[in-house]
């Protein structure tokens, strides 16, 4: 056989390798289920979850001691607002107190003896909010709600005060509110749950299912004594840069289909707004993926059990999402958290993800995230052949090793023969 | 050998077990230390402060300067200066501050001449908490702008101070948050996150545990060691893992409630109850995805689609009522959902068992759930006939 030009070889050999490693993801139901199940149905389940986002009309109770005119118009326009609903009129504090544990209502206003007559002495008349704080989000509608319907009213009561102490309509109009404001919440209008926290978790579902399901066959070839650095050790340890090309070519290629499912089909099915360029988004989605491949095949090196992923790194999840930024703001984290952050390509894709195509920015309100994750590509890139490098290492060097785990275990106390007895009856 | 003796050398073995496979410590106490770690020292504020918020100022007068330095020096606020609005609206666009807040030209003059200018400003929604928080800053500053403006025409009037306060706020409301007074974000978020990351590991320790004799082919000798009883089998190996991760879920609730002194109304002790409930549902669900699905590897997967579900249908962020009523169905069967009520009556209410009775009654019966066919585990236990891995 004439010997081939590297080229031609390094092209075949990726070839190889690319087709061999596709093969391998489509032959395990595990992989496939990862990838295909929770990479698929994982962005509608969480669709379905956070359908609504808003929580309208949080029942709260109501106790009006005062009983006049003013408590009763206050309650009317509670009750009126989006945010809360007036479930309950009570008696006492006693009884919706208990309705407050029974969970019946979330918030209870309290209306003192004295209001109508502080309102009518022009004193600061006080009322008493008492909120559920089992979910922010209650006490959140119940302050809103309040609030809005105190700045309202406090609107109407001065103007009555004002025209007392001898001021016409128009001057008291204009002291009351010297310096007007308009405020704009232009990418999420009614603080929805679902905007913010659904564009986050579509991307992680990218992340860590790539993660997930490259550690699952990693782990397998593994315990199966293959390696998935075998090839290159034919090649006596040149060659890593293909074997990472070409496993990475069947994972960016499966996910170039799945991470436009979820970042384009997903949010047009559930009206996730799409205010981005589609060739931005794009862009900085492949960007994301090609990151996540290399991300994943650097820290999938570390599993050698099929099933140990799930057991070391599940909770990572929950972490990553909060790692993004997306609900605790990025510069409230403490310093060691926020470099952390930095081993994640979840952190910068979910910002460039929100930037571009759910606040609809252009490409350059995602450009410091693009290039950090250039940046980590680059690094990841390195590390993966690294651990090819280690990989084989490791492989020609399997019997020295094994010795020193068996005297390690010796100089532990562990009998590894009388284990094996009592675990497997041999 | 009687069945107690069994039972014991079961638990033995599992013993054994653990002590050969690092992966088992590190699965269960190496992720739970982890998580509390990341979550404790993540919230540890409780409260994000100054939270960046852009300003446009194009008064250049003694009241923007004012209202700028004022803003800064509210906890939640710290102002970034921008020369122009569409530099600030592209810095809000990319995450780098929450908000922008634009004053107008002239607005000292207007404000003295009683033209109503208008301050305008816009929040970045979809960095949640940054957004709301920003939103609420900028809101109390517009209304304590007005109000000092207010007590500025009205002691020229010739009122004294207090007709003033009652003249400018004739209303106050004050508020009391139950069970979180400080509005602190760790008391909120870790306190159910954490047990979440319990419930997760418990259902995936066990099923790896339980499967791992089917992978490497260990499940005959297990039955010949407890005299080919499923139960008892079941019980020495749930004997261990029970222990194992009590002890996390009671090391957990003491370091919650009262190393760290998160509040409590209620008692401790019945979050002990609360916790070990919550780990045997757990347990259950874990025996009953084995038996449904005697391949490990499927399991296993299973197993974490399933938990990782359980954050969100707990339904502390996200109220259970604002979702569709599907899903609402679906949470009670998670034993994290109960948890999570039981904490809420125990934790915010301090209700006792009046309030929180059902949740263990609901805990208590995921534990009929593995007895649906425990014969399948045994049979795929004695013949391994399925799919090893």
């Amino acid at each position: 056989m004439a010997k081939e030009g590297f080229i031609k070889t390094w092209l075949r050999d990726w070839w190889d390798i690319f087709c061999h490693e596709l093969k391998q993801i489509f032959s395990d139901g595990g992989v496939l289920l990862i990838f295909f199940v929770a990479g698929l149905a994982y962005p509608l389940l969480y669709n379905l979850v956070y359908l609504n986002g808003i929580l309208s009309d949080t029942p709260i109770a109501v106790v009006d001691d005062a009983d006049c005119s003013d408590s009763r118009r206050f309650i009317r326009e509670i009750d009126a607002t989006r945010e809360v609903e007036v479930a309950a009129k009570c008696v006492n504090m006693a009884e919706a107190e208990q309705l407050m544990k029974d969970r019946k209502v979330n918030g209870i206003v309290y209306f003192p003896r004295d209001f109508g007559e502080k309102l009518a002495r022009n004193e600061t008349a006080k009322l008493s909010l008492y909120a559920d704080m089992s979910s922010f989000l209650y006490y959140k509608n119940a302050m809103i709600a309040t609030n809005f319907v105190m700045l309202h009213e406090i609107g109407q009561i001065q103007m009555e005060r004002y025209s007392l102490a001898g001021m016409t309509e128009q001057e008291a109009s204009q002291v009351i509110k010297p310096l007007g404001y308009e405020d704009n919440n232009p990418f999420n209008r009614a603080f929805n749950y679902s905007f913010f926290l659904i564009s986050a978790i579509l991307m992680i579902i990218i992340q860590q299912t790539m993660f997930y399901g490259m550690s699952l066959l990693v782990g397998t070839q593994r315990e199966r004594n293959h390696s998935f650095a075998s090839l290159p050790d034919k090649l006596e340890g040149h060659g890593m840069v293909r074997v990472v090309l070409g496993r990475g070519g069947a994972y960016w290629l499966l996910y170039l289909g799945i991470g436009m499912y979820i970042a384009f089909i997903v949010p047009a099915i559930f009206g996730i707004p799409q205010r981005g360029q589609f060739g931005d988004v794009l862009a900085m989605l492949l960007f994301f993926i090609t990151d996540c491949v290399f991300f994943s095949m650097t820290w999938s090196t570390l599993i050698t059990r099929r099933e140990s992923v799930f057991l070391l790194f599940l909770a990572m999840s929950p972490i990553c999402l909060f790692l993004t930024g997306c609900s605790w703001p990025t510069v409230a984290f403490p310093g060691f958290w926020k470099a952390f952050s930095y081993i994640f390509p979840s952190t910068f894709g979910v910002q460039g993800y929100i930037n571009l195509s759910t606040a609809g920015g252009d490409i350059s309100a995602a450009g410091s995230q693009m290039r950090i994750m250039i940046l980590q590509t680059i690094i990841y890139f390195g590390a993966a052949c690294g651990c090819i490098f280690a990989e084989n290492w490791v492989i020609r060097h399997k019997e020295e090793i094994r010795e020193k785990r068996d005297a390690l275990a010796k100089r532990a106390g562990i009998d590894k023969a009388e284990d094996a007895r009592i675990i497997a009856g041999k | 050998m009687n069945n107690w003796q069994r039972i014991l050398s079961v638990a033995r073995r599992e013993l054994r077990i653990i002590r050969n496979r690092p992966l088992y410590f590190m699965g269960s106490i190496g992720v739970i230390a982890f998580c509390a770690i990341f979550f404790l020292t993540f919230l540890d504020h409780g409260l994000p402060d100054d939270i960046p918020i852009g300003v446009v100022d194009e008064d250049y007068s003694t009241t923007s300067r004012n209202f700028c330095q004022q803003l800064d020096a509210t906890q939640l606020g710290k102002v970034v200066h921008y020369d122009s609005f569409s530099s600030a609206r592209e810095d809000m666009t990319s995450g780098k501050i929450a908000g922008v807040c634009v004053i107008p030209a002239g607005m000292n003059e207007d404000i003295q001449a009683f033209r109503q200018p208008k301050i305008t400003f816009y929040v970045n929604g979809l960095y949640f908490v940054s957004g709301a928080l920003a939103w609420k800053d900028l809101l109390t500053m517009v209304n304590l702008t007005n109000g000092a403006v207010q007590r500025e025409v009205l002691r020229a009037k010739g009122f004294n101070d207090s007709q003033i306060m009652g003249m400018i706020r004739p209303i106050d409301i004050d508020t009391h948050q139950i069970g979180n007074v400080t509005t602190n974000y760790n008391y909120y978020l870790s306190g159910i996150l954490l047990p979440g990351v319990l419930e997760m590991i418990v259902i995936l320790v066990l099923i790896y545990s339980l499967g791992a004799e089917l992978k490497f082919g260990t499940s005959r000798h297990l039955m010949d060691t407890s005299g080919h009883s499923i139960v008892t089998a079941l019980a020495g190996k749930l004997l261990v893992w029970t222990v194992v991760f009590s002890a996390i879920g009671f090391v957990l609730v003491m370091l919650l409630y009262h190393w760290l002194h998160f509040p409590i109304s209620g008692s401790i002790f019945n979050m002990f109850i609360a916790m070990f409930l919550m780990i045997l549902a757990s347990e259950a669900i874990a025996i009953f995805i084995l038996e449904m699905l005697p391949v490990p590897r499927l399991a296993l997967s299973i197993g974490a689609l399933y938990s990782v579900l359980g954050f969100s249908l707990s339904g502390f962020t996200l109220p259970l009522e604002a979702m569709p009523p599907y899903i609402q169905g679906l949470a009670s069967a998670f034993p994290l959902r109960h948890y999570y009520l039981f904490y809420v009556q125990e934790v915010i209410f301090g209700a006792g068992f009046a309030g929180w009775w059902k949740e263990v009654i609901y805990l208590l019966m995921f534990l009929f759930v593995p007895l649906i066919d425990l014969n399948r585990l045994k049979k795929a236990y004695i013949h391994q006939n399925f799919p090893k891995e």
